[in-house]
């Protein structure tokens, strides 16, 4: 796997001797673009940051650890296989932002990757030779799925509320304690040194977290455009598969074979993806099921801030519990479409517009999923 | 300054500032757009997302989104009025719009977007918080967050804030506890600025028993601000002064006596003054600055926060206590009535002053607190046309008061009123002029120097909590300080009807201003009653019997 490959801090060693300038063009070069969902490109985020050197001085970079996507288990993987190249990469983004403090945002339930992570970063910065020169702290993540967010994430490092905050600014301008700040991903950071040192670096390369309904559940590293039936005859289904969800937050579609996967089928019918996460959902399951537990996600990790998403997320979740019991009808699935629409629209961050993608999507594509419980009384 | 961008909002073109917002744009140019957790003050947190409209064909919250150029906005589409119903209905379900109070601010938002009490049934099912000021009850809470927001970030006190996620979320003292257990100044503002009524003061309407009760002799002193803004909640105009109604208001409805809480506030500057001249006189470090203590919201604040200054604070009571003391001693010995009989009752802009009244050290002679609010109710309740009705005196045994009494109920005017004194007694010249102009800015924090017998006196007020904090870091500067918890003083109080402009609070300080202009008397030590109590009763400031009925101590509490 690409992600693996192992720089041995000759990429830091080429980034100092080219400078700042020549990395980030590089990167340009090299087509590196953000791995946490918004494809926006690496080397323009810096950018950004770094027009902002006349104003503050003091740049932070955060790495962003809190994977909290259900059904995303890539950054646990790299944090766990080659997080020497990780903190290379968090070495290389300091240099060129000339960070001082690098927080990495280490998601709650990681907690125990912690102590080995803690180590790693010494042994690095004691080979690199940098230990006076940067603060790499470790921020045992509070818990919330919101806390992945970029706003929310700065809020909760500084001892804060996680709570998404309304944009602008955005935190290449104010951001931590009011400075410029830069957030990037686990993958986003490995790729940097990998992309730096060798010239066969393939950008289009993803890492796919599966699980489901499969025989060999785990992260696979594939093309952006891999053919779904390339994807299914390895990880091998355990029933017939009926539909697939792009992690919670995109929604639940149908499974069709010939489909590519790239951004685009993806992001098909208004459904963003998080990370290239996929979940196969076998044929003998129902789909309200299937809602009914992204559901109960949401309901617990809005965050509360808006009305639609805190008020609105608890009304799907106890429509779609009637609708198990079988004690709806028609129109109790019109306001769960009506909900789901309203939250979809009116809420205030990427959290609470996406969540209910599962309901709309559903609705559309499985209604007979619905009608059979309904049927049941 | 950027140049103005074109943009349509409802079909009508506008020139507007692409640094300004919908909202205020809108507002600007008569668009009315609803909404509950807008704050003038403070960075739009966009949480209520009432103020929908569209742009561009997107909805997006006008509180906190600034229009692009050559935008085309609508305010009132299906789509728009749609949303704004579905999110009023979702946060509250059991807000029924003819239910709310017309003064609470939310009713012109239910009115203008109109909910169906139908759809969703509420899931709260907390605990009210009966303090013996504030009660907060969060199952009428539509989470907009304007309380929190002003008591952090405009009276820095942070006694209250969110807890628990989704659908859980709520607002809570600290740690789950009742507010009077926390460091809560008890001033109000967090429930001037809810918009649904989620946080009322404690209701001593029970007055009503005494006011049945012939036995009883009941008696109401009203403070400075009241007659400043009782006339906002019968529909008259900001600023109005309506003190001959009032009167006749509270005979109407029942009470035997009405007598003025100014001439309260002459006692107190008779006191104060004659203490800061004694302190400069010894000029004893520790005790200057000394600090004014006419407000209960300050004094809680300094206990909590600031307990390092109980020596530099004045130890006169405020003026409703002070007066309460007199109306069951002075005025009891005159009349001839037991005092036992007399039932007490302050008419206050705050309700700080009802946690007050509960306070043991005080050995207080007030036994209700009603705020304005409570007394709009009152004469709801009795259904008088206040509006028309004839104008009565108060009466006249504690019923005459100065000019310097009456601007008590702004910011900077205690202090000008105790300078007025302070300055005459001390140098025995009369002031030129008594106004002090300095004093009467719309200011935060106000400053002069005034010198008393060839001695430099530097001065200084603040309103408001985060105003008081930032004075107090250069405190050493001044020897007399004016301390007021609520922005603009009392006529801003927690008690006071809900205002939806600033400007509306210098229009009732302009209307006591008026009323110092006109009085007879505008020096609280030329007031005849003043004089009076102290040759018959009191001897002079500060005397032993002085000292026992109008002053008081402080303890420290806890920080949390």
């Amino acid at each position: 796997m690409q992600i693996l490959r192992q720089t041995n801090l000759e990429a830091l060693k080429l980034a100092k001797e080219i400078g700042p300038e020549k990395v980030l063009d590089i990167l340009d070069r090299k087509n590196l673009v953000g791995r946490g969902g918004a494809n926006f490109p690496l080397a323009k985020k810096w950018r950004l940051a770094l027009k902002n050197k006349n104003k503050s001085k003091e740049i932070f970079l955060i790495c962003n650890a809190d994977e909290g996507e259900p059904g995303t288990f890539k950054d646990k993987f790299i944090i766990k296989n080659n997080p020497e190249t990780l903190i290379e990469g968090i070495l290389i983004a300091a240099y060129v932002l000339n960070a001082k403090r690098v927080f990495i945002y280490l998601r709650n339930e990681y907690n125990y990757l912690r102590e080995e992570l803690e180590g790693k970063i010494k042994e690095v910065l004691k080979k690199s030779e940098m230990e006076n020169k940067i603060d790499i702290e470790i921020v045992r993540g509070a818990g919330a799925y919101i806390c992945g967010e970029e706003t929310a994430i700065m809020q909760s490092i500084m001892g804060y509320r996680g709570q998404a905050m309304y944009k602008p600014p955005y935190p290449t301008d104010e951001g931590l304690w009011k400075k410029p700040t830069v957030l990037n991903n686990v993958e986003t950071l490995t790729c940097v040194p990998q992309a730096l040192l060798y010239e066969d670096w393939n950008p289009n390369l993803r890492l796919f977290s599966i699980s489901g309904d499969v025989e060999n559940p785990g992260i696979y590293e594939w093309e952006i455009g891999v053919k779904m039936s390339t994807i299914l005859d390895t990880i091998k289904p355990k029933q017939e598969i009926k539909a697939i969800s792009f992690g919670c937050f995109g929604g639940v579609m149908p499974l069709d074979k010939n489909s590519l996967i790239n951004t685009d089928t993806i992001c098909k019918e208004d459904c963003q993806h998080g990370a290239f996460t996929i979940i196969f959902i076998g044929k003998n399951r129902n789909i309200v099921d299937v809602c009914l537990s992204i559901a109960k996600f949401y309901t617990y990790e809005s965050c509360g801030k808006c009305t639609p998403c805190r008020e609105g997320t608890i009304r799907i979740l106890n429509l779609l519990k009637k609708v198990r019991d079988g004690e709806t009808d028609e129109k109790d699935l019109k306001m769960l479409g009506e909900i789901a629409e309203h939250i979809k629209e009116t809420s205030l961050c990427g959290l609470g517009q996406s969540s209910t993608n599962h309901i709309v999507t559903s609705l559309e594509h499985f209604k007979q999923d619905y009608q059979k419980y309904m049927n049941k009384k | 300054m950027k140049t103005k961008i074109k943009i349509d909002i409802d079909g009508k073109t506008i020139n507007a500032s692409p640094e300004k917002t919908i909202l205020t744009i809108c507002r600007e140019n008569g668009i009315k757009i609803p909404t509950l957790c807008f704050h003038k003050s403070l960075f739009p947190e966009a949480r209520c997302r009432v103020c929908l409209v569209e742009m561009n064909g997107k909805l997006v919250t006008s509180c906190s989104t600034k229009p692009l150029e050559n935008a085309k906005i609508i305010t009132n589409s299906e789509r728009v009025i749609k949303a704004r119903k579905m999110n009023l209905e979702l946060m509250s379900p059991d807000i029924k719009a003819n239910e709310l109070a017309s003064d609470f601010e939310a009713k012109e938002v239910y009115d203008q977007v109109g909910i169906d009490n139908e759809r969703f049934k509420s899931l709260k099912d907390y605990h009210p918080d009966l303090g013996a000021a504030i009660v907060r009850n969060n199952n009428k809470c539509v989470n907009c967050g304007k309380c929190v927001q002003v008591c952090g970030k405009i009276q820095e006190i942070y006694a209250i804030d969110f807890a628990s996620r989704a659908h859980n979320e709520h607002v809570t003292p600290y740690d789950e506890k009742k507010l009077e257990e926390i460091a809560c100044i008890q001033c109000g503002q967090c429930l001037i600025n809810c918009p649904v009524g989620a946080i009322v003061e404690r209701s001593h309407l029970e007055v009503i028993k005494a006011l049945n009760n012939s036995e009883k002799h009941v008696v109401a002193q009203t403070a400075p601000a009241i007659r400043a803004a009782l006339g906002e909640l019968f529909d008259m105009k900001p600023g109005t002064l309506v003190s001959g109604k009032m009167i006749s208001a509270l005979k109407k409805v029942g009470f035997d006596k009405v007598f003025d809480v100014d001439l309260g506030a002459d006692m107190t500057i008779m006191e104060e003054s004659a203490e800061l001249l004694k302190r400069l006189k010894e000029n004893k470090k520790e005790k200057l600055p000394m600090i004014t203590t006419c407000c209960p919201g300050w004094i809680l604040m300094m206990e909590h926060f600031y307990p390092e200054l109980i020596p530099n604070m004045s130890t006169c009571k405020s003026p409703h206590e002070m007066l309460g003391m007199l109306i069951k001693s002075y005025y009891a010995e005159k009349a001839k009535i037991n005092p036992k009989k007399i039932v007490v009752v302050s008419i206050m802009p705050c309700t700080a002053k009802k946690f007050e009244s509960t306070r043991k050290e005080l050995n207080t002679g007030v036994d209700y607190v009603l705020t304005t609010r409570e007394l709009g109710r009152l004469i709801k309740m009795k259904n008088l046309d206040f509006k028309n009705l004839e104008d009565e005196n108060f009466d006249s045994v504690l019923g005459l008061a100065s000019g310097a009494g009456d601007i008590f109920g702004t910011a900077g005017g205690v202090m000008e009123a105790a300078l007025r004194t302070a300055y005459e007694i001390s140098t025995k010249k009369k002031l030129k002029k008594v106004e002090f102009k300095n004093l009467r800015s719309s200011k935060g924090i106000r400053e002069g120097i005034i010198v008393l017998n060839d001695k430099k006196i530097n001065y200084a007020t603040a309103s408001g909590g985060a105003n008081i904090r930032k004075l107090l870091r250069n405190k050493d500067k001044y020897q007399f300080i004016e301390m007021m918890a609520c922005p603009g003083g009392c006529v801003g109080g927690g008690g006071q009807p809900i205002y939806s402009d600033e400007k509306i609070l210098g229009l009732r300080a302009k209307a006591l201003y008026e009323q110092d202009s006109k009085r007879e008397f505008r020096r609280s030590h030329e007031n005849p009653i003043v004089k009076d109590i102290y040759k018959r009763y009191l001897g002079e400031p500060l005397s032993k019997r002085a000292e026992k009925l109008l002053h008081t101590k402080y303890s420290e509490r806890s920080k949390f």
